[in-house]
């Protein structure tokens, strides 16, 4: 009786372990700086593509030249740095 | 092919071939190497997991407990991101995750077409995440929806210059979202390329030395390949989890 209790025991041990194991690695955490520079950037070519392309419309529509480009593209950078901003903070607090 | 001569570009693999012309007016639908992928894709996904789960054992063979884990994984991802009301989407995440997941693998078999590293698969994808999370806002939240634009707290003089940024910042989630993945996919598979030229031309046994780095590539690719079908899932996540709680 008691040796197999030892044995349950055991086993428990080991699936516990097994277990803490597989949650700590479960998420792929370990990211490069490569991976990480990658979707910072990424962020911010986005926006910018998207306040660019606004920019263009405006101007094509409204025969404004420069200006619309202009306003546009640096509403498209603050949105770019809004985007990093955002994403660092989730990572924070996923740590 | 090889009448065209020993020109061989590494980008030369992103090449589209039509296997059969069709046309229809005056679109092409031709059914190319991508669609090829797609459908081998889409039948393997479909194989496996039918044929997996088919016998529904308690005690689960490695293979099905391969398909359980990801199920579960999509699953514990939802309710960890969206919480109860996730429940209704795991199909599409779910679908979203292998297709994309699947797709990067067989693209990872050599002389087998990447459909991910198009801008235009992925662009589509992430629209379809895009326009129907924005669906879903309007029809939880109503006009109220646009709020979600709008940051409590702030004084009144900055909005004007907040809410542009807030809808450009929305606005280029697609973009992001779909640049992500197909910028990994396209560089990874370029710089595999790349080396593989270099194991050619460098002169004597020196050749040996990109050929392993390829394989420590490749299997570095397999990894970025899993990560990038982790983050389109995960974004659509958080998106949908957007949609339900402003703010």
């Amino acid at each position: 009786m008691s040796y197999k209790n030892k044995n349950l025991e055991e086993l428990k041990k080991k699936i516990d372990n097994v277990e803490s194991r597989s949650l700590d690695s479960k998420l792929p955490k370990k990211e490069g700086g490569a991976g990480f520079g990658f979707k910072i950037s990424t962020e911010i070519i986005a926006a910018l593509i998207v306040g660019v392309g606004i920019g263009l419309i405006v101007d094509n529509y409204f025969n404004t030249k420069p200006i619309g480009l202009i306003i546009f593209f640096i509403f498209g950078a603050l949105a770019g740095f809004l985007n990093v901003y955002r994403v660092m903070r989730r990572i924070e607090k996923q740590r | 092919m090889a009448a065209k001569g020993e020109k061989h570009s590494p980008l030369e693999q992103f090449e589209i071939v039509p296997i059969s012309n069709i046309e229809i007016g005056s679109y092409n639908i031709s059914f190319t190497n991508s669609s090829f992928a797609m459908l081998i894709t889409v039948l393997l996904i479909t194989m496996f997991l039918t044929l997996t789960v088919n016998t529904r054992s308690i005690i689960p063979s490695r293979l099905q407990l391969i398909s359980e884990l990801m199920y579960n994984f999509i699953a514990q991802l939802l309710t960890d991101t969206v919480g109860d009301n996730g429940k209704k989407y795991f199909p599409f995440v779910f679908t979203l995750f292998m297709f994309v997941l699947i797709g990067n693998m067989v693209g990872m078999i050599p002389y087998q077409f990447t459909f991910t590293s198009h801008i235009i698969v992925t662009f589509a994808l992430a629209s379809i995440v895009f326009i129907g999370v924005t669906i879903l806002g309007f029809i939880n939240h109503g006009i109220k929806f646009f709020t979600f634009f709008y940051i409590p707290g702030v004084p009144f003089y900055m909005h004007p210059l907040l809410i542009p940024i807030e809808v450009i910042s929305y606005l280029s989630r697609p973009i992001s979202l779909s640049v992500r993945l197909f910028a990994n996919m396209l560089a990874g598979h370029t710089l595999l390329k790349v080396f593989a030229g270099f194991v050619v031309s460098m002169p004597f046994f020196t050749g040996v030395l990109p050929l392993t780095f390829i394989v420590a590539l490749t299997g570095l690719e397999i990894l970025i390949a899993f990560l990038q079908a982790y983050v389109f899932a995960i974004l659509t996540c958080l998106y949908i989890n957007d949609a339900y709680h402003l703010h």
